[in-house]
């Protein structure tokens, strides 16, 4: 990797001020799990490395009646075994329980699993010289692309984005704080992610000197769940996720949230249709899966995600309901 | 001598001797070595799967702090034929800096075209990518029986035809290659610790690559992280550490990374192509036809072993086979493990399944294949009576036998596809065959000491034999110890001639002559002390732990019958002899799966492997490398692919991200079951047991969902392919 120089701030406001006002020259490091990986890659070439592993505030999970307040330096492991997370929020527990192996959860944190960058196999080969890096083309396009977009029209680069936790946290209406220059500022989770198109943009909205800090979930009593089709079961990313959340009275449900990971540059916020009202059997879990899926534009090697979408819904939805996972023999 | 009659220590379950120096971290490979004032290498790679050197520039290199040489590997003008081809070596004081150095060699290319897909390498007309006039494809043999186009489909109540096909793989060796040079004050004397599975081939290369007498070269391989056929010899970058280290006068260490191991350090090649078969109403198969092709990356060879197709079914009447060699853009094959063989079983043992399912109602596989097994040779019987091809009928019927009740065959085959649910099971079967014999030129040492230790030296190398093991059971089996006992030196080429590991001839050619040697050293050891114990050598014998004159049935511990020794030592040398070992086994395998028809998603969930071996040395080892060969297939099975693109010509996964190998929670239930036959003698095997699990994993795929997925590995988008194109036909 290019050598950098490396900072350890005891703050938030030390940290910031080490970053600088346009991408690339500085990076923020938590677990390191992406970053050293991108480093050691030349697809990053930072100058300064600003560890977080000294800064005060980031840690800690504070629940109460109300919300659940997640440090951007928890990790992952943390996250998947904390017992009000568990209770309220299984879809996340799980989530973040399924991350990686158990070394990437050890390491990986929640504010480096939200502010991670995406894993094209074109972006992150230094010799390809992509839309992302500064490139006239996304290779992914016209290419090898089983593991990109299957929402891909109105997208240049047709990546997915990579967060698991993020789909989960965006049906459970999660705010993200975010720090910068001007302060702090919380954003709700479904608007901080964008689809980049080139150099000076990233999966984020966050600006070059802001970081986040941390998430704040709401605690409703939203049924939730999250869903991954893998191909492997040890380490490995999923092929599409679904996360789902609704209310539920008198076997009914309502507010329907439907969030997929892994299908288009943002998580994916899906209509709810064929479920509100009735109760979650089988049959409405499938059709609000068949609707969750309508309007995909595959590419050449993704329309197999089609079916994933429906299935991981449909499957995601029993689970939150509580009812049999059929599938599991 | 022949094996002795009574075994007490062969044949036993014994752990690895070196198991807690891996475990522990504290045994030292190539990848660990580490010398008093060493330098770093690596090379900068072309990365165009095609282009010509227009022109190398290494000004700004050498001003890189740290740098120390270059060792040029190609001139400019020179064309490169894949992504990855060396250009030049680069040595620098830490890795940091050599990185550095590296990436200011300015290397101007004229960029050409390239193919790194068969498919369209093989469309009419196309340009070729290789340089000169040499074309992509290329025939790679055709054969056919008498009368095949005739006869060969006359008479036949049932025929498939249809496609099948195996992806490139790479070796992905968890060590990757690489050495560690050091030549001493004058130049005159070479010491590598190179990661090979051919310690003493390696160091007669760097002899004659440095035209300098062998017994100038110590090549030291204590212990080595996979080749799989990869790594017998030291490769461009093995050369050039040693270049380097001779130019800058200090030890030199140059290991590939990741993405260099992946995308240069050898490639299985891939096979594809359509299979037409037919059967008698009797569910007896007459005809066989294949017509393949595939890549061996910008190599020659054929990627199928022509020769033995229909693989183990060799004695079905009507043959007609075709390979062609599509050449590409992509590093070259190497051997893998049971190279060709892998490629074989699938286009054979997947064609059977489907023949076997067109019957009303379909045969059972097992059945089917007994129906079809290749029969004892009357002629081998004779000339050869242990031989494979005389004993093939009884071995596959014994397998097939010990197989069908491990896996609960009878309960768990069911008609293709008649699994109710939406995740449905089925089970699967393939044969295999393969040679694994030993051979002369591999010295056993045995030293007897006075204080009652024993050191077995061989210059072989442990490949995944547990090769310390094997050789410490043998000796401690002939001189009444147990193999804790004794130490065992191994990978050290001034220990004399051993052969590369290759074919699976490691144990039978290293174990025969241990025996030979510990033989030896045990009849010098009697005439040494036969005297003080006013004995004859003759009266002498060994006991468990004790050494005992017949002629008086007195009897000592072994350490104070060493004692006698005095000054002395008693030395044993041996090499393999005729008679100890054999070639040729067979080996069955099921496997069963359970596949989600809804994600396509297939987790294999048990896989049987019955291998016969002759005699076994290490019964524990046996097993472990029989799984271990397992779970290399189950990964061609399910996960592994090197996937290039078209417009780059690049490999998209040099990693072991999107590389994909199963993880523990990916690993079936793994039933080995070694078939001894003592009789035929130490047999390798480490090479069959990888080669019928993918096969028998397809077919179990197809018992499942009731429709062939033609394409390895089978991921979930080919089996929902495969399952959509069933409902499409119905």
């Amino acid at each position: 990797m290019k050598n950098f120089t490396y900072y350890r701030p005891t703050s938030v406001d030390q940290a910031l001020a080490l970053l600088d006002t346009r991408w690339g020259t500085a990076e923020l490091l938590a677990g390191g799990t992406d970053l050293h990986d991108l480093q050691k890659e030349y697809v990053a070439q930072p100058s300064r490395v600003v560890s977080l592993g000294g800064v005060n505030g980031l840690g800690g999970i504070a629940a109460n009646d109300r919300e659940v307040r997640i440090g951007a330096g928890v990790k992952l492991a943390e996250i998947a075994a904390h017992a009000a997370i568990r209770k309220h929020f299984p879809g996340l527990a799980s989530a973040a329980g399924d991350v990686g192996g158990p070394q990437i959860r050890n390491m990986g944190t929640l504010g480096g699993n939200l502010c991670q960058r995406n894993r094209c196999w074109y972006f992150r080969d230094e010799h390809t010289n992509c839309l992302l890096k500064g490139g006239q083309r996304c290779f992914a396009l016209e290419g090898e692309n089983r593991y990109h977009a299957a929402f891909a029209q109105g997208h240049r680069c047709v990546i997915v984005n990579p967060s698991t936790l993020a789909p989960v946290l965006i049906a459970l209406d999660a705010t993200v704080e975010v720090q910068g220059p001007r302060g702090r500022n919380n954003v709700e989770l479904a608007k901080f992610f964008r689809a980049p198109t080139g150099p000076t943009e990233r999966e984020t909205i966050l600006a070059p000197n802001e970081m986040v800090t941390s998430v704040t979930i709401p605690v409703r009593g939203l049924a939730n769940a999250s869903y991954e089709v893998r191909q492997k079961q040890s380490y490995d990313w999923p092929l599409v996720q679904a996360a789902v959340s609704f209310t539920r009275q008198d076997g009914k449900v309502n507010a329907v949230k439907i969030v997929l990971g892994h299908v288009a540059p943002t998580p994916q916020v899906a209509e709810a249709r064929g479920i509100a009202g009735r109760a979650v059997t089988e049959d409405t879990a499938a059709a609000a899966g068949r609707a969750a899926a309508e309007g995909a534009k595959p590419l050449s090697q993704t329309g197999y995600k089609i079916r994933l979408i429906e299935v991981a819904v449909k499957r995601a939805l029993l689970i939150a309901a509580g009812q049999k996972r059929y599938w599991e023999a | 001598m022949p094996w002795p009659s009574k075994r007490r220590v062969i044949g036993t379950k014994v752990p690895r001797l070196d198991a807690p120096v891996k475990a522990t971290g504290r045994a030292k490979y190539s990848f660990d070595i580490n010398r008093p004032g060493m330098l770093h290498a690596r090379i900068v790679r072309c990365p165009h799967a095609h282009a010509r050197v227009k022109s190398i520039d290494t000004a700004a290199a050498e001003k890189i702090p740290g740098f120390r040489a270059f060792h040029l590997l190609v001139k400019p003008g020179v064309e490169l034929l894949f992504a990855g081809a060396e250009i030049i070596a680069v040595c620098a004081d830490t890795e940091e800096h050599c990185e550095d150095v590296a990436r200011a060699v300015r290397v101007a290319y004229e960029v050409l075209p390239h193919l790194v897909k068969e498919e369209d390498a093989l469309r009419p007309n196309q340009q070729g990518t290789l340089g000169g006039n040499d074309p992509n494809v290329g025939p790679g043999g055709e054969f056919a029986t008498a009368n095949f186009d005739a006869q060969a489909f006359q008479n036949v109540a049932h025929t498939v035809e249809a496609r099948y096909g195996v992806p490139v793989i790479c070796h992905q060796c968890l060590e990757s290659h690489g050495q560690v040079a050091e030549w001493d004050k004058d130049l005159a004397n070479l010491t590598v610790y190179a990661s090979t599975q051919a310690v003493p081939l390696v160091a007669g290369q760097y002899a004659q690559y440095f035209k300098i007498p062998v017994t100038r070269v110590k090549c030291i391989t204590h212990y080595m992280g996979g080749g799989f056929g990869s790594k017998f010899n030291p490769g461009p970058e093995g050369l050039a550490v040693a270049e380097l280290a001779r130019k800058t006068r200090a030890p030199v260490k140059l290991m590939l990374d990741r993405a260099e191991e992946v995308t240069v350090g050898g490639q299985r090649p891939s096979a594809a192509g359509t299979v037409k078969i037919a059967a008698t109403k009797d569910g007896v198969v007459r005809a066989y036809e294949v017509d393949c092709y595939g890549s061996p990356g910008v190599g020659r060879g054929a990627t199928v072993n022509m020769q033995y197709l229909p693989y183990v079914y060799s004695h079905i009447p009507f043959i007609k086979r075709k390979h062609r060699v599509v050449r590409l853009n992509i590093q070259t094959a190497r051997a893998m493990r049971a190279p060709g063989h892998p490629q074989n079983c699938y286009l054979t043992d997947q064609a059977l399944d489907d023949l076997a399912a067109r019957f009303n109602p379909p045969i059972d596989t097992l059945q089917f294949r007994l129906r079809n097994l290749p029969p004892n040779d009357p002629d081998a019987a004779k000339n050869a009576p242990l031989s494979y091809l005389a004993l093939r009928h009884t071995i596959y019927t014994r397998e097939i036998e010990i197989a069908r009740k491990l896996s609960q065959w009878d309960k768990k085959w069911h008609a293709p596809g008649a699994d109710k649910g939406v995740v449905k099971r089925g089970i699967g079967m393939a044969l295999h065959t393969w040679g694994g014999g030993g051979g002369v030129n591999n010295d056993v040492r045995v030293t007897i000491s006075a204080d009652g230790s024993v050191l077995c030296q061989c210059s072989t190398q442990d490949l995944g034999t547990a090769e310390r093991t094997v050789l410490a059971i043998v000796v401690a089996e002939v001189l009444g110890l147990e193999p804790r006992d004794i130490t065992v030196q191994i990978g050290e080429s001034p220990f004399g001639r051993s052969t590369p590991s290759g074919g699976s001839t490691t144990c039978p050619g290293t174990a025969p002559a241990a025996l030979n040697a510990a033989n030896a050293a045990r009849d010098a050891f009697f005439r040494a002390i036969a005297p003080r114990l006013n004995a004859q050598p003759g009266d002498l014998v060994i006991e468990p732990g004790r050494v005992v004159n017949r002629g008086n049935n007195e009897g000592m511990p072994w350490r104070q019958a060493c004692a006698r020794l005095g000054q002395n030592t008693s030395v044993g040398t041996g090499d393999w002899t005729p008679g100890l070992s054999l070639q040729g086994v067979g080996g069955v395998q099921t496997a069963e799966v359970a596949v989600d028809t809804e994600t396509g998603v297939v987790r294999c969930t048990k896989i049987v492997a019955v291998q016969d071996c002759g005699l076994v040395i290490n019964k524990l080892g046996c097993e472990s490398q029989t799984a271990g060969g397992v779970i290399m297939g189950l990964n061609y099975a399910l996960f592994e692919e090197a996937i290039f693109d078209r417009t780059t010509g690049r490999q998209v996964n040099p990693n072991m991200e999107f590389y994909k190998l199963g993880g523990i929670q990916d690993m079936p239930d793994i039933v080995v079951h070694m078939m001894d036959m003592p009789e035929r003698g130490v047999i390798g095997i480490g090479e069959p047991p990888t080669i019928a699990t993918c096969a028998a994993v397809g077919n179990a795929v197809f018992n499942a969902i009731g429709v062939r997925v033609p394409n390895a590995p089978f991921t979930p988008d080919r089996v929902l392919a495969a399952l959509a194109s069933r409902k499409g036909n119905r």
